[in-house]
């Protein structure tokens, strides 16, 4: 057998200033070479167990800790964090904040220079790298125009040039969309293939199960289930659901489906128009302006190729949840902005119960829940936040929403106190106090577990049901077959109809 | 034609401009010499081909001086013709070296900067903390931008009429938000080596041309000649 090169004894840890232990007694070995699947609900302790492994805890992240954690030898409490920096390496969950380097040659030889190898020596070694994960298209850009996907990459890529023993990826596929994540997938297999010892936390399982030798499960704190990769391929849909995980097969079979261009008869293209439709007219924009002198080009069908967006004609059903679903990059935020008026050069119409709303207009119709709900919550209070949002404030109608949505206890607190879920309803009541016909999600369930976007999923048909019209971007397929009445595909600004 | 200066030029050409716009020009040839020192960074804005900044500078330079030294340099009288003398002395007394770290931001990568930094033997931790400040920037530009659209939708772009909750509206989330990137970010960076007590290298080699003789040569005869002009003779 092969030796263990990561140990855990025994450890129990409680961050600094919150009352419960996030680990309790947990004791874990990992062999040389193995592929380990961290897996349970947010806030179970896979993010925590991968801290230990790197050494940002006790080093970065401070609390009680516990029993023993060694890692190819070393003790992890007693050896500093640039010291295990060529033994473990890491790649985190956000890709927008896990870069040093504004470029992305610079980003991969990060890691080797902070270690002092020679400049010849890093060179070579970006160069396989690139090579192998064919990352060529990518060298030399800027790393604020990639997209998330091939962030991703990078941050994979640069990880492999510190040539660490021991890789972790903290839940590496929540901003991702199913292409990126076989792109992920495939990075993984290569580890493996090297004889990398290879951690993972993460709730989409799907494309991990083919490639993992053990999943652990963990429920507040503790290990709960250990299955081999066999094992637990042998558990059918209802069993993984009743551990509160993310199926295991259902997004493989819709990608399939997706790709083939079938959606069984959900597209909302395919639908009989209704009288109350909310029909859009004369979607169009491009982010590559032509240059111009005095007048701006009038954007319309002709120009083709052009443009980002190109949507002559749609009508939505007043009262459902509509799923915008594609690739990155397909246009489905550009979708959303323009229906909300945030680009002022989309010169959309929107018909709603024999009103037009254009220009300006449109950002009174409708109201978007940003994928990032930190950047639209402003005020200190959750009640001065919805009151804000009313045209004329009415103390007792803000009462009602908070209540409806659960969260009228948290009246008086600062809204970025409260948890990820909370704040994305502050955000909702605002749409609704400000009594926006047509609520917008961006990506609403990215790194969620199964518990939180089941509730998500209701929500969003909570909200279909009292009269909103719900159009939710996402590359979520559990979240649309949760919750979504239809689907609106789209693929390089166009929407796209079932054959 | 590509002409890649050494970030050290680069720096060395800022602080000397920097130096000589301190320092008033009284004489003819002092002028001259100012001139050569703000036409140079113009000049290497075009030859990088960024044609747009480099004409804008020119005729901002050029429109600002000509009023300065043929129309309102005699009797500064009535309150239009002070403000705009005093608007053209900024302009023609500040402008060039604003030229200067201009093309020096524009062209230079992180990189090659901290490389530079390294060379002139520069703490790490001044390099390191100077690389972070420019990395920053996107980030705050990407964050800012969003914030900006979250206003527009809730109305609240004016803060009411109020001016202080316009600020407030936009710094708060802002802060918020940076705060939470940086500290993922100092997480993702120590667990890479950062910080370590071994001594950093570089991928980016640096080394002086010929160019970059040249050009710390001419910086260099027209501090000393400005200087000598000024002070001694």
């Amino acid at each position: 057998m092969m030796e263990d090169i990561i140990e855990i004894k025994n450890v129990s840890f409680k961050y600094k200033g919150s009352e419960e232990g996030l680990l309790k007694d947990v004791s874990l070995s990992i062999k040389k070479g193995e592929t380990v699947l961290l897996t349970g609900a947010s806030g179970s302790g896979k993010t925590t167990i991968i801290r230990l492994i790197n050494g940002l805890i006790p080093h970065y992240y401070q609390g009680e800790l516990s029993g023993d954690v060694v890692v190819a030898g070393k003790d992890i409490r007693t050896t500093e964090l640039y010291d295990l920096a060529g033994t473990v390496g890491t790649v985190f969950q956000n890709p927008r904040s896990q870069f040093f380097s504004v470029d992305t040659d610079g980003e991969i030889a990060f890691g080797p220079e902070n270690v002092g190898l020679a400049p010849k020596e890093i060179k070579k070694r970006s160069s396989t790298i690139s090579r192998e994960m064919k990352l060529e298209p990518l060298l030399g850009r800027s790393l604020f125009e990639l997209s998330g996907g091939e962030k991703q990459k990078i941050a994979c890529a640069s990880v492999s040039a510190l040539m660490p023993d021991v890789i972790l990826l903290d839940e590496p596929s929540s901003n991702l969309d199913w292409n990126a994540m076989e792109d992920l997938k495939e990075s993984i297999a290569r580890w493996k293939a090297e004889g990398k010892t290879v951690v993972i936390s993460e709730h989409r399982l799907w494309y991990l199960k083919a490639l993992v030798d053990r999943i652990i499960y963990m429920n507040k704190g503790k290990i709960e289930h250990e299955w081999s990769r066999n094992e637990f391929a042998a558990f059918d849909e209802n069993e993984v659901k009743q551990l509160k995980l993310r199926p295991v097969k259902l997004e493989e079979n819709f990608i399939e489906n997706f790709r083939n261009g079938r959606l069984s008869g959900h597209n909302v293209v395919d639908r009989d128009s209704q009288k109350d439709d909310i029909v859009l007219k004369d979607f169009y924009f491009a982010y590559d302006q032509k240059p111009y002198f005095f007048f701006k080009h009038k954007l319309s069908a002709e120009d083709g190729d052009m443009l980002s967006l190109n949507i002559p004609r749609l009508a939505l059903p007043k009262g459902k949840v509509i799923a915008v679903t594609g690739r990155n990059g397909a246009g489905k935020s550009t979708f959303l902005r323009c229906v909300c008026g945030l680009e002022k050069d989309c010169k959309g119409v929107i018909e709603e119960d024999n009103q037009v709303y254009k220009g300006k207009k449109r950002l009174k119709l409708s109201y978007m829940v940003m994928q990032d709900v930190n950047h639209q919550l402003f005020t200190d209070s959750v009640e001065s936040e919805v009151l804000l949002s009313m045209e004329k404030e009415d103390t007792a109608r803000c009462d009602e929403i908070l209540s409806e949505l659960g969260i009228l206890e948290y009246k008086d607190k600062h809204p970025m106190a409260l948890s990820g879920g909370q704040k994305q309803r502050v955000a909702i009541a605002s749409a609704i106090g400000a009594e926006a016909k047509l609520l917008l999600f961006d990506e609403p369930t990215s790194g969620l577990d199964f518990a939180h976007m089941e509730k998500v999923g209701e929500l969003l048909k909570d909200l279909a049901e009292s009269g909103k019209t719900v159009l939710v971007s996402t590359h979520d397929p559990e979240l649309i077959d949760k919750c979504c009445d239809y689907v609106l595909c789209i693929d390089r600004g166009k929407i796209i109809a079932d054959d | 034609m590509s002409l890649k200066l050494d970030p050290r030029t680069k720096l060395f050409m800022v602080l000397v401009v920097s130096t000589i716009i301190m320092m008033s020009a009284t004489t003819t040839l002092q002028w001259i010499i100012r001139l050569i020192i703000t036409l140079i960074p113009i000049g290497l804005l075009i030859v990088e081909k960024k044609y747009a900044s480099a004409i804008r500078f020119l005729v901002m330079y050029a429109v600002a001086l000509i009023l300065m030294l043929r129309f309102l340099s005699e009797k500064p009288d009535g309150l239009i013709k002070s403000l705009l003398i005093g608007y053209c002395g900024i302009v023609v007394q500040f402008l060039p070296s604003i030229i200067t770290a201009w093309y020096v931001v524009r062209t230079t990568k992180i990189g090659e900067l901290m490389s530079a930094m390294q060379k002139m033997h520069v703490p790490d931790g001044i390099t390191i903390s100077l690389a972070v400040v420019m990395r920053f920037f996107p980030t705050i530009k990407e964050e800012y931008a969003s914030i900006r659209d979250a206003m527009k939708m809730r109305g609240v772009m004016l803060g009411g009429g109020n001016a202080f909750r316009m600020v407030e509206y936009r710094m708060i989330p802002l802060l918020f938000s940076c705060v939470s990137i940086g500290d993922e970010l100092s997480a993702a960076a120590i667990t890479r080596g950062l910080g370590g007590k071994v001594k950093r290298t570089s991928v980016v080699e640096l080394k002086l041309k010929a160019a970059d003789y040249a050009f710390i040569f001419i910086f260099t005869l027209a501090t000393a000649s400005f200087i000598f002009f000024k002070y001694v003779k």
